[in-house]
Order: C-alpha cells, then structure tokens, then sequence
C-alpha cells in the first residue's frame, strides 16, 4: 500500500467512527549515521521508521495523534480511542479546516531536496572508507595539542503523505547528508577546549570535501584556543553567519500566532511598523531549489510562496496559521518559517570591524534565553576580541545582553558572505552598540 | 493488580505483542551473530496524553503511542544500532542483523537462559493513568485556571495543561538479565501573561512527578503551583536587569540544583571522562570544592522525575556520591564506562526512546546541606544578585564553562534583598565556580518542576536540587 493510500485509509477509519474532519500524515525514513574515533567505528545507527499521525475534529472538538504501533487492530483501536476522548473537550471551531479550493502545492521536483538515488549509491564498505577518509582528513591538520577528534557522517531521507478529509491530498520527500568533525584540544590551563565543524546538504553531490571540512575545522579550532573573557561594555557585535539563526530566531519566535494570541510577544500592535534599522530585511523563501527548509506546502496545506518578514527594517508580517489568524481575527500567512534569507553585503566582515575601533565577533552561544513578550536576551557566548580589524584575543566566559527590538534597530551591515547550509541563509550580520559582560 | 506490583517472574507487558522467550533469545542470536561481545535488547510501549486549556477552554488534546525495539551490539566500546517499531519477527531479526554488523567475525557469545531481576517499586502509583478518563482530566486544569484568575487582577491569560504518560521498558541481556518496567510520569503547567499599563510579561510554573492522578489530590500542592504561577508572572512587571560584570550569585534553594547540573554534572558523565574530554577527566580523588561541600546524583528518591527502578541497560540505579567533602569520589557510569574504568556500573545508562542507545546520565543531582544558615548567606553578601527561578541551562565539557539563566532574581545591597531582577544569563567556568563556593546553606530543596536534560540529541526526564548557595564571582549579563 502506498503512504497516500495509507495516510487516506486513516482518515476513513476515523470518519467512520464519527470524526467530521481529519487530517493525516503517514511518514517513512531510513537513516544512517556513522561516527569514527581514533582509528575504529564507535558507532554505526542505521534504522528505517514509520509513524502516522492524526488530527481530527469531532463534534467541533480538536485533537491530535501519532502513533508508531501500525498493526491494523492497534491502530482501529487507537483511533476508537481518540475519536471518543475528544467528545469530552470544548468545542472550537476555529479548528475548521481551509476550504479545498483554497489549499494546493507546490510541485516537490521544483524543490529539488530529493536525492534519493545517493542513498543506495554507497554500501556499508564503502561508507566505512569514507569515514576513515574524513577522520585522516582531519588529522592531517592537527596539532601536539589534539586529544580526541570525532568523525561523523549521515544520510538520511524521510517521505511523507498528507491526505485531509476535505480532498487534499500531497507528499513530499526530502534528504539530508553530511559529514563533520569534533576536535578536543589541550591547553597548559588544563580545559579542554571543544571545535566542531558540520556540514549538511539535500543533495550527496553538495556536501563538502574532506579537505573543506578539515580546513573549516581548523580554522575554527583556531577560535577556541587560549580564551579568556575581556572587559564589560559596548562593543560592535559581528555575528558569525553559523550562529545568526540563534538571534535572528529570536527575533522571529515573537511573529508566531501562537505568541501573539497568548500576549507573549513583542510585537503586539506593531505590525508594518519601522522597528529595524534601514538595512533590516528577511525574507522567508520555501521555495528555493535545495534549500534545507524548503516545502511545497504549510501545515495547513497551503501552497508554499515567498513572504517578506522584514522590508527596511518594518515588520511585514505575523506567521499566524489558520486557527491563530481566526483567534485573533486576522488574515493567516503560514505558521512557521522554511528558509530565512538576508541578501549578502558587499564587504568582507573583517572590513565592516575594521571601521571600528573595537568589535566583538561572536562565534558560538552558550545557553541563555530571550523573553518574547519584553525582547530581553542574555546569552552566553564565546567568540574574538578585533581591533581594527584584526583579532587581538579570542574570547569565553561572556554574556551578551540587551533588548531584541533595540538590537534590530542597530543592524548596521551585512557581511559577503552567506551560510548555504542551513534553512538560515545568511551572511554574517554587524549590530553596534551591544552590550556584552566579562572581565 | 496494578502495574508496578506485576510478579516480575509472570507474563510480561510485551506478551501481548508476541515477545515471549524463545523471540528473545532468536533476536539476541542475531544480534551477536557476528561476533560482537555484548548486546542487549530495549523494548519500549509508551502511552502518553496531554490536555490544554487556553481562551477559558478546554479546547486541545493529544494522544501518542510509541512502540518498538532497539537492538545495540557490542565490540568494546564500538556500537552497532538499530531500531524498528514493527515487533514482527522478520523485523526485529533485521534490525539485529543490522546491529551485529558493527563486529565482523563469528559469534563467539551466546546467550544464557533469561531470569527476571527484581526491581524496587520507587513510583508508587494509585491510579494509573490508563484508568483515567479524559473526563477526569478536563476539571482539573479548568480548576488551575480559574484558582489563577482570582489571585491577581494583572493576569491576562491563563494557559494550562496536564500531561502523562505511561511507559513499559524491557530490557534484556545476553547474561540472562531480564527487566521489565512499568514508569509513569505527569506533569502540570500553569503559564500566565500579565499586564500592567505597557508592560506585559508571562512567565509560568509546573509540577512533576512519576505519579498517577492522585499526585493532584493534594490540595496544597495545586494551590502552591498556581500561586507561584502568578507570583512569578506579576513579579516580572516591576522588575529590571543588574548592572552586567562579575559578582557573587546567590542560587536560592531548589531549582538553583541547575549549577550543579551544568556545573558539574555532565562533567562527571564517564563517557566524556573516558575520552578524556571532561575538564574533570584527571581529577579523580583530587579536592575539587571546599569541605562542606558533597555532591551526589540519585537514582533512588520516590516518585521523583529523574528516579528509576531499573536504568536502560539493566542495571539497578544507585546513590551514587559524585563529590564528598569536597574530593571527587565518582563519576556516572554505564556498562561502556564502567568497564573502561573497571568498577561497577551505578545504575546511570539512560536513553530517550529505543530509537536511541544508552548513555551516561544524570537522574536527580543535588547537593547534601551545608552548615551555613541561608538569611546569614544573604547577610554575608554585601553586593551581589539572589537566583530565585531558572529556565535553561548548557555547559562546554572540556573547556568546562557553563551557563544558566536566571528568570527572577533581586539584587543583593548591604547584605539585603533590594530591587527585583529577571532574564538573565549567568557564566562561569565549573571548576572554577566549584572552588568559590564559599557558602552552602542547611535547607536542601529538590525541585518539583519537570526538567529534561539533552545530550548528543537525545533528552530524558531529570531531577535537580540544592540548598543555598553562594558562589564568590561569576558573570552577570545585565545593562
């Protein structure tokens, strides 16, 4: 039975047993993952998964489940159970689903993230070999300080079927590879401090060499070598374009109908108000060809298309889904983000820091938080002391702290060069006047 | 007869989906095939459920079974994985087979006839949560909300929901072990937004235990989660940030445990230290915190998140002291690690699912009271911040620093409690942090709140707690 026959043979087992509406989605994967240590195989993972899940409207009343025992009879029984256990919720009809007419997709091949030939092109053997491959990579540029060095490779490919009781029917499939390493180094200090560097791709052929990834390991490595914290206070903030997405998905978070609806968000009563500085502007692409947070269509099975987020610095948009846009009696756009583009500057991030005296260039985060109802963000951080472009001190043991909204407005640049591996599509990003705590 | 009384020697959960002895030790073969030198077999039935209520009603719920098989196969250290969630023979014989291909030679271990350990019962549980009905479900969190409605005008929106869930783990072993679990769980949370003028706030509070519905018969522990629900909510309003720098911190008894858990206790798992990428990997027996200070992770406190009657490679968990006296007894250990370091296991191999293998971890990390008075801890501090409630923690193993951040705090002036702080990040270096506690009071408090622990992509349910404490200087971010 295909996984559209499937997902729609549960959707006809829940409506006969009294649901007026379901929605469902039956998906599949296989994965593997291989992680390499000191010359052997510390673990190979290899699983093939299925699992479905429900959302049903019964009697006006919404519930939602997943299961992963498939057996005809679990499964009739299961269903029995969540059909009746919805009875006993309050009716909420803002759960009704969009009308056919208005639900569609885009074509998957025009996403381009399905390499599923690449998934059988390599057996056990021939895996093995690649990972022995990257970890001598890697070791090749190592130094008298090296204590452990992590190989890791994966291949991953998921399919899925949506079939809603409404006539909507789609699927999807997607893969993912990649390699990466982890390096532990020795300092006289005694730390032991860590540098990883991973790299994902939809498409086999676009993962990077060996020699790409052990050079980009490396140089990272470079990073976390002998830190301290420096002085408190202000400086410019280059925000590396690896770890952008942590910040920029806290500015985002608060956009989300679910945010909005419960108050907790930041952006109450400022939709298309200028709240960035002029050089401020997202997009949210799901269509982009290979890109790693493409879709053909929402969760409320609307075709995928291009949003703005951020025009000049205004907030252009809520992502309210269906049910949040009726809540707070709105127009729905789409509940989540796929890929988040900035359009790279024209300048290298060494010559936007080089202007001032005095930046900080944050390389990773460290726990920390933000509040989207207020904006406040403290969050650790590591990264490297420049001054006048160059750096003087790489750094650990420091906060950086402020207000989310504050932040957007002293966006200064984008840097040349934007991360394509990620369903974040960004270039390193500069903010000035950040207030960062150390020493 | 209920769940967790089941004679561990009679049939078993997963009978009734065809597992019975003979399937066992077939799929075990299989496992070992190749010649890998251990395996073992997870089978895991997890029923789990969840109510909401938002707008004043009850308007979302949810329901998941999780079912299936993870097998991991053994040479050494080195680890072949493999799960299915179809339990038909076929199935769990390839993904075995697909285990096994981690050693390539001939079996040379095979397995010994299967004996039921008998376990401690450390989640007493009066109703089970397959006895309820989502109409006894429904009340009790349209009860929550209205109790926070009346307790401050300021309150905006209420959010509630319960949660729970009820797992049956099997694990078995090539040396004859067989242990079988049942593990409830639940969890309520109450989340508020206040308003007060232009300023709007949420913050929230829960309640977690390996309970059943009884857990919520208790009156007075519903009315404390509500309250410090909105205490927390309102307390928001009016607060600010600390000046940003280095200062002593303050962590008030309870949920403040997140210091040692980041601080601490990843750095203790034995599988960083065996790789010796632990900043703690050389410092076995050596003084790493002043006298009064002992640190221990425990497996077997009733009825609390992190507790279990049998760990996920079949080891019976234990108290294990991590730090006495201030000297590094232990680390935590699962079969890998204790055989790396030839000692026994402590009960610690934890996994998320059995689409996951086992790992060391933590269960329920505290440390023992200390001899210092906690008023005289504030009196001591003549500038610095007081810790009250924490949302997230993360820690770098080998370089050793830590954060954690601070939801609603006050700053401390001449040794008194001033202005109200909130959201802000703290950090530190954990050895380092370890030397400067200079105070740790008598009031040890573990927290009740549900806190899950992620590593290397999996999260499992953990306790935390912790008396008092200051620490000399760590980083503050602020204005």
């Amino acid at each position: 039975m295909s996984l559209l026959d499937s997902a729609g043979a549960a959707v006809e087992l829940a409506r006969g047993m009294g649901a007026e509406q379901v929605k469902s989605w039956i998906s599949t994967g296989v994965e593997v993952e291989l992680q390499q240590r000191q010359g052997k195989l510390e673990r190979v993972h290899e699983s093939s998964t299925l699992g479905l899940s429900v959302s049903l409207m019964v009697d006006g009343k919404y519930s939602s489940h997943g299961t992963s025992d498939l057996r005809p009879e679990a499964l009739k029984a299961f269903l029995q159970r969540a059909v009746d256990g919805t009875r006993y919720l309050e009716q909420d009809l803002d759960r009704t689903m969009l009308p056919f007419e208005e639900m569609g997709s885009l074509d998957p091949v025009s996403l381009d993230n399905d390499d599923a030939e690449s998934i059988t092109k390599r057996g056990p053997q021939e895996r093995q070999r690649a990972i022995k491959e990257l970890e001598d990579g890697i070791l090749a540029g190592s130094g008298d300080d090296l204590v452990s060095a992590t190989s890791y490779l994966w291949e991953v490919r998921s399919e899925s079927a949506a079939v809603f009781s409404n006539g909507f029917q789609a699927t999807q499939a997607r893969t993912h590879y990649g390699q990466g390493g982890m390096v532990t180094l020795k300092e006289p200090s005694g730390k032991l401090p860590e540098s990883y560097s991973f790299f994902n791709a939809s498409h086999f052929e676009d993962v990077p060499s060996v020699a790409q990834v052990s050079t980009d390991l490396w140089t990272k490595a470079d990073e976390v070598r002998n830190t301290s914290p420096c002085p408190s206070g202000k400086y410019m903030m280059i925000l590396d374009r690896r770890v952008a997405s942590r910040i920029l998905g806290a500015m985002i978070s608060p956009m989300a109908g679910g945010n909005l609806h419960t108050g907790r968000s930041m952006y109450l009563d400022k939709l298309g108000k200028t709240l960035g500085s002029k050089a401020f502007t997202l997009v949210d692409d799901p269509t982009i060809a290979r890109g790693m947070g493409s879709k053909p269509f929402d969760g409320d099975g609307r075709k995928a298309r291009v949003r703005p987020l951020f025009t000049e610095g205004r907030l252009d948009t809520y992502l309210l889904d269906l049910y949040h846009a009726r809540k707070l009696k709105m127009t729905p756009t789409t509940g989540g983000t796929s890929n988040v583009v900035m359009q790279p500057g024209s300048r290298s991030w060494q010559e936007i820091a080089k202007e001032q005296g005095r930046a900080i260039r944050v390389t990773s985060f460290l726990g920390g938080n933000s509040n989207p109802a207020s904006g406040a963000f403290s969050l650790g951080i590591r990264g490297q002391l420049i001054e006048n472009g160059e750096v003087v001190q790489n750094l650990s043991e420091m906060n950086v702290s402020g207000n989310l909204l504050e932040l957007m407005a002293s966006f200064v640049e984008a840097s040349n060069d934007p991360w394509l591996f990620a369903s974040y599509r960004v270039p390193t990003l500069a903010f000035e006047g950040v207030q960062f705590s150390g020493s | 007869m209920h769940p967790n009384e089941l004679d561990p020697a009679a049939a078993g959960h997963f009978e009734q989906f065809g597992i019975g002895r003979e399937v066992l030790d077939q799929v075990m073969r299989a496992a070992l095939s190749l010649g890998a030198t251990d395996c073992d077999l997870f089978f895991e039935h997890k029923v789990s459920t969840a109510v909401a209520l938002s707008d004043s009603k009850v308007n979302r719920a949810s329901t998941d079974v999780d079912l299936g098989l993870g097998v991991r196969a053994r040479v050494g250290d080195q680890i072949g994985y493999a799960y299915t969630e179809d339990l038909s023979l076929p199935a769990m014989l390839r993904a075995a087979r697909t285990a096994a291909a981690i050693a390539r030679s001939t079996p040379g271990l095979a397995p010994v006839a299967l004996s039921p350990l008998h376990l401690p019962s450390r989640y007493q549980v009066s109703t089970s949560w397959s006895d309820v009905g989502m109409d006894q479900r429904v009340p009790l969190v349209r009860a929550w909300e209205e109790r926070a409605f009346s307790l401050d005008s300021r309150i905006e929106k209420v959010q509630t929901s319960l949660a729970d869930s009820e797992k049956w783990i099997l694990v078995v072993r090539p040396d004859g072990r067989m242990a079988e679990d049942y593990q409830p769980m639940t969890r309520a949370h109450v989340v508020c937004t206040a308003i007060d003028g232009d300023v709007r706030e949420s913050n929230s509070y829960n309640l977690a235990s390996r309970a059943g519905l009884e857990f919520y018969s208790d009156a007075g522990r519903i009315e404390r989660m509500v309250q410090k629900a909105v205490e927390r909510t309102v307390f928001l309003l009016d607060a600010g940030k600390p000046t940003a720098g280095d200062m002593p911190v303050v962590l008030a008894a309870g949920a403040s445990g997140i210091l040692l858990h980041e601080a601490i206790g990843h750095g203790l798992e034995a599988d960083f230290n065996r790789k010796s990428v632990s900043i703690y990997a050389a410092k076995m027996g050596e003084k790493v915190a002043p006298d009064f200070v002992t640190v221990v992770d425990d497996g077997t406190l009733p009825g609390e998140r992190g507790a279990l009657n049998v760990d996920d490679e079949g080891n019976i968990p234990e108290r294990t002291v991590l730090i006495e006296n201030g000297v590094l007894k232990s680390y935590m250990h699962d079969e890998i690690s204790a055989a790396h370091y030839k000692v026994n296991p402590t009960g610690s191999g934890r996994r998320e699912s059995f689409r996951h293998h086992p790992l060391p971890r933590m269960r329920a990390t505290y440390m023992d009271p200390g001899p210092h008075d906690p008023a005289e801890i504030i009196a001591n501090t003549k500038r610095g911040i007081f810790a009250t409630s924490f949302s997230n923690g993360a820690v770098q193993i080998g370089a050793g620093d830590f954060t954690f951040y601070m939801k609603t705090g006050f700053l401390i002036e001449d040794g008194k409690l001033t202005r109200p702080i909130k959201d802000v990040n703290i950090i530190g270096n954990g050895p380092k942090a370890l030397e400067q506690v200079d105070m740790v009071g008598t009031d040890l408090t573990i927290d009740e709140g549900g806190w899950t622990c992620g590593k290397d992509g999996q999260g499992v349910p953990v306790s935390q707690g912790q008396p008092t404490v200051r620490v000399k200087s760590l980083t503050v971010g602020g204005e």
